[in-house]
């Protein structure tokens, strides 16, 4: 921050103090204020400080120093972590596996979440509330039969497999979600809809999703990030070589060149920037989508 | 609400359903049957409650329990830290959506990624010691990973470290939805700031905070797999032994999948214990909301 | 789709294989089996490992199918297998019924499991004798008088020593030391010089389990007595089992190895040796030619790891080696054993060092051809040298590795345990694994007897 923005902050802590604290201990706790938030940036822009820096220098100027600067910007740690990995076989696998997963999932639980939510039904709620709260349950607990049954039908390795393991996951907290959407949604729309003639699905599709593109986005966007962060169904669900995800690909990378840090990161860096930028972009989305499951409304 | 055919309802059900019975169903009733069993492969003879005995008497089990026990330690650092900070951009902290995006992002950057950078930076001669160093606090350049006391504590920071955005800015978020009259209220009343945290928003967070506290105590409990995995694969020795790489390693390395489901079993049945009290509580609140 | 049917006799087998590969330097290869029609449409399956270890190894296998398929009609479909689930995946699969016809194998307990579960056909009777004695894959690949594993390339293990350090230090650097005191010695020296004397890294575990082979082994007169201690004949609490504990918080204590050993992993460990940061350090073959690189092929010197013990394999350098075997559920084991055999045709044997620079192990192979002499010595001792012994960490199941092996080491690096602690643990770990797997038990004794040499 500069000085001038420190310095207009300060005016306007005071404009708006009031008149009964003293200025002195008003500045004194923006100060701390500011510390604390700037230590908390701090330990976050520090590794990223790393990850950035290392892959810029040689193995031999890394040895030297871990933090410096480098002095000669060497761009052939990037060349190697290409020629070393397959970014992108495992860009390609993650974006196919997550793109799919949460096309079903969200497809599934929204058909689900109109029935919970707009139709009459013996055992809906408890329905309801069994689906959801499948959510808390770790998906480590279901992953050896998982593996075991996957392997007999002989889909382990495959996409369709990690796919429906990976929608199964994720529905629970979809049906949860979009089941308190849809009931925000107001009546007399649907009303209106069903005296032009339209059928359940066509409210579905054509009134319930459109009217719900933020929950929807905001599904869309946790749920994506959820399929592409996992690594545990990835690493037992996908032995194959070529169905690598990008976390399996960069954990099998980083062992790989653990020897070689400068290399190692610069593979750590690509695989970030991608989704870095898009956070950077999409911030509202990934921000109202993480914290929509907690807060009503 | 439609008025729709009696099955129409059930049809709308069905997709999801019968993908709940695949990926939940069929697998939770299966861990029990094969943590009776000594699995070769797909099936094997039934052996009763031996499994469990195995376990149970296994050192390396009881410390995997204890280590989890020990992360939910940090489910209170993560409340705390989340709300502090929350309430600091809350309060329009000069640069606050600078800092949002800051303390945001570690949480949408993958844990292996995290995993490898830290375990270099973290390693004796790594780059934390030479900034310790470099800054003389020579004393407090460890070996964080290397040494047994140490590791699981810095395996638990670096978790603090990845979940500690989303705690941010899920406090954020329920902050900016409330009443700020009672927060202006108790200004005027001459509360200082750690009074009116203390009094006024820590109660006024209740909910989320029990959320959070939920969404933490299951990280803690299930979801550290993949730090362990890329940093310390549960050493030195097995100081960083968690339930989840018990479980893999029992399945897919030591070839009894039997044992691991029967640690899956235990899992469960923890997740479950954990979780009911925490539903019921809600579902009570929930009521008395209404009345 | 014309249907590939392998119908053909073996004289225009001959021929077919001598026309397309005779320019190559191929020698058709003869068993005189029947061939089994493969259905239409059917590819034989290869699950395959390697790559990991020794780059070029893809380029190879790629290569070796498609001539086969040339040759012979039969395609073979390929899967490079990942590390972590390379075993359990076989496993699960044939357990499924699904398992595929060749099938990549570690040595030791890791494919005799899989015999022990009837998932692995023996080479015998399948393959000519003389291939399984030419392509033998160790005394660990053997079980009741059946092969089950044919030899791929090498993974011996052994220690390189820097014979700079060596003359600064006023040591001989061409005779580096052969027994304990000479070691600890030799690590004094070097140490007092400024270096240090062994570096390694052992955060993942693995150095721990490379230790054990290297500085147990020497203790023992046979592999069959590390299955003794495995099946509860012998006890890991004896002195003679749990010294190498001992003498590595020895080595720990006096300052000899580098000291961020417990947070750094097995290949950066050993880079430091190649850096020139250390003077002594354990390998495994494959990684010569990086370290040799590294440092100067000149500098470094080959040794077998001087543990000072007194038993029959004291000072015996440690051959090991990759191998594929078959699969019992192969409804075409004759076709999958004609492309082993395949695979050890002069010119594909040749072509596993020129294309990954991995030592092939068929007796055949004539590695004096080799220009490097470096390479050509580590061949000389620890492929092709009858003197050898085999790697014993390789008779333990993961569990001991994970904990046993590599949690000692850790925590003796970490100052918890002594080497006598060591050894209780790995009665403990031992004694759990014999309860948790009593089926496996008895084979493990049947093989104790099969090993004793």
């Amino acid at each position: 921050m500069s000085v001038r923005e420190m310095q207009a902050a300060l005016k306007e802590a005071r404009s708006t103090a009031r008149i009964s604290v003293p200025r002195r201990q008003v500045e004194w706790s923006l100060i701390t204020k500011q510390l604390v938030l700037l230590l908390a940036a701090f330990s976050v822009l520090f590794p990223a400080y790393f990850m950035v820096i290392t892959p810029l220098k040689t193995q031999e100027a890394y040895s030297l120093s871990k933090l410096g600067f480098p002095t000669q910007i060497y761009l052939g740690n990037f060349e190697t972590a290409l020629r070393g990995g397959r970014f992108f076989l495992w860009f390609g696998n993650s974006i196919i596996l997550s793109v799919g997963a949460v096309a079903l999932s969200t497809f599934v639980a929204a058909m689900g979440a109109f029935a919970t939510s707009r139709m009459n039904f013996r055992g809906r709620n408890l329905l309801l509330s069994l689906i959801s709260s499948l959510m808390v349950i770790p998906p480590v607990v279901m992953l050896i039969p998982l593996f075991l049954f996957l392997t007999r039908i002989k889909m382990i390795s495959t996409y369709p497999g990690a796919i429906l393991v990976y929608a199964g996951l994720l529905a629970p907290f979809s049906v949860y979600l979009l089941n308190n959407f849809f009931r925000t949604i107001p009546h007399e729309i649907i009303e209106s809809a069903l005296m032009d003639g339209a059928s359940p699905l066509d409210i579905l599709f054509r009134i319930m999703l459109p009217l719900s593109a933020p929950a929807l986005m905001t599904l869309i966007t946790v749920n994506m990030l959820w399929v592409w962060n996992d690594l545990l169904i990835a690493l037992v669900l996908l032995p194959e070589d070529s169905m690598r995800t990008l976390m399996v690909g960069i954990t099998v990378f980083g062992s790989r060149y653990n020897a070689d840090v400068p290399v190692s990161m610069a593979g750590m860096l690509m695989a970030s920037v991608p989704i870095f930028l898009i956070y950077l972009l999409g911030q509202r989305y990934f921000i109202r989508g993480l914290v929509a499951g907690a807060i009503k409304g | 609400m439609l008025r729709t055919k009696p099955w129409t309802p059930y049809l709308y059900l069905a997709p999801v359903s019968l993908l709940m019975l695949f990926v939940f169903g069929y697998p939770l009733i299966a861990i029990f049957d094969f943590s009776m069993r000594r699995i070769r492969g797909a099936s094997g003879p039934f052996i009763g409650l031996e499994n469990y005995r195995q376990i149970f008497k296994d050192e390396v089990f009881q410390q995997a329990i204890l280590h989890n026990a020990q992360l939910l330690l940090a489910v209170p650092i993560l409340v705390l830290v989340g709300i502090v900070l929350a309430v600091l951009l809350y309060e329009r902290a000069a640069g606050w959506r600078v800092y949002r995006t800051i303390l945001f992002a570690p949480f949408i950057i993958a844990i292996p990624v995290i995993g490898i950078v830290f375990s270099n930076m973290l390693s004796l001669n790594g780059a934390v010691n030479e900034l310790l160093r470099a800054v003389g606090l020579d004393f407090l350049a460890l070996d964080w990973l290397g040494s047994a006391q140490m590791a699981l504590w810095s395996v638990m920071a670096i978790i603090i470290w990845h979940e500690m955005g989303f705690g941010v800015v899920l406090f954020l978020a329920r902050l900016l939805s409330l009443n700020e009259e009672i927060q202006e209220a108790a200004r005027i009343d001459g509360a200082g700031w750690w009074q009116r945290l203390w009094y006024v928003t820590i109660p006024q967070l209740k909910d989320v905070t029990e959320f959070y506290a939920v969404v933490s105590i299951i990280t803690m409990l299930a979801w550290v797999f993949p730090f362990v995995y890329v940093m310390t694969r549960g050493g030195p020795g097995n100081a960083t032994q968690v339930m989840e790489l018990y479980i893999f390693n029992f399945a897919f390395r030591n070839s009894l999948p039997g044992i691991a489901s029967a640690v899956a079993v235990i899992l469960f049945l923890i997740t479950l214990a954990l979780m009911i009290p925490l539903f019921q509580l809600r579902a009570r609140t929930e009521m008395e909301g209404v009345e | 789709m014309p249907r590939k049917i392998l119908c053909i006799s073996r004289r225009d087998f001959i021929k077919l294989a001598a026309s397309g590969a005779a320019a190559a330097g191929i020698y058709p290869f003869v068993s005189g089996m029947p061939y089994t029609a493969l259905a239409a449409g059917e590819k034989l399956r290869m699950w395959w490992w390697g790559e990991q270890e020794a780059p070029g190894l893809e380029k190879w296998v790629k290569d070796s199918v498609a001539m086969f398929e040339k040759e012979t009609g039969v395609s073979i479909e390929v899967t490079l297998q990942d590390t972590a689930t390379v075993i359990s995946e076989f496993q699960t699969a044939s357990a499924a019924g699904n398992a595929p016809d060749i099938q990549f194998l570690w040595n030791g307990i890791y494919h005799m499991e899989s015999v022990w579960l009837g998932y692995l056909e023996p080479l015998n009777g399948l393959i000519p004798d003389e291939l399984l004695k030419e392509a033998d894959a160790t005394v660990l690949s053997i079980y009741q008088g059946k092969q089950y594993r044919l030899g791929w390339y090498a993974v011996s293990l052994m220690w390189l020593y820097n014979k700079e350090m060596f003359d600064k230090a006023g040591l001989n650097a061409d005779e580096p030391p052969t027994t304990w005191e000479g070691l600890l010695d030799t690590c004094d020296k070097l140490k007092s010089k400024g270096f240090t004397p062994i570096v390694a890294g052992l955060k993942d575990g693995f150095w721990g389990e490379w230790y054990m082979g290297h500085a147990l082994g020497p203790n023992l007169d046979s592999p069959a007595e590390t299955l003794k201690l495995f099946i509860g004949e012998l006890d890991w609490r004896e002195p003679k089992y749990y010294e190498h504990w001992s003498k590595l918080e020895q080595l720990w204590k006096a300052g000899y190895i580098n000291e961020d050993m417990n947070s750094i992993d097995l290949y950066p460990g050993m880079d430091y040796f190649g850096a020139g940061k250390g003077a002594m350090t354990a390998i495994v073959i494959s990684t010569l030619g990086k370290q040799a690189s590294m440092l100067g092929a000149e500098k470094v010197g080959l040794m077998v790891f001087p543990a000072g013990g007194k038993g029959k394999m004291n000072n015996k350098p440690i051959r090991d080696l990759q191998g594929l075997g078959i699969s019992s559920q192969s409804q075409y084991k004759q076709i999958a054993a004609k492309f082993l055999e395949f695979l050890h045709t002069p010119e594909r044997v040749q072509a596993i060092w020129t294309d990954s620079k991995a030592l092939p192990t068929d007796a055949s192979w004539d590695g004096s051809a080799i220009e490097d002499p470096l390479f050509r010595e580590a061949w000389k001792t620890w492929v092709a040298n009858p003197d050898t012994v085999p790697y014993i960490s390789n008779l333990m199941p993961v569990m001991f590795w994970t904990d046993a092996m590599f949690v000692n080491s850790q925590k003796i690096i970490a100052g918890e345990y002594n080497g006598e602690q060591a050894g209780e643990n790995a009665q403990v770990v031992a004694t759990k694994w014999r309860e948790q797997n009593p089926d496996l038990l008895e084979h493990y004794q049947i093989w104790a007897e099969d090993l004793k040499l």
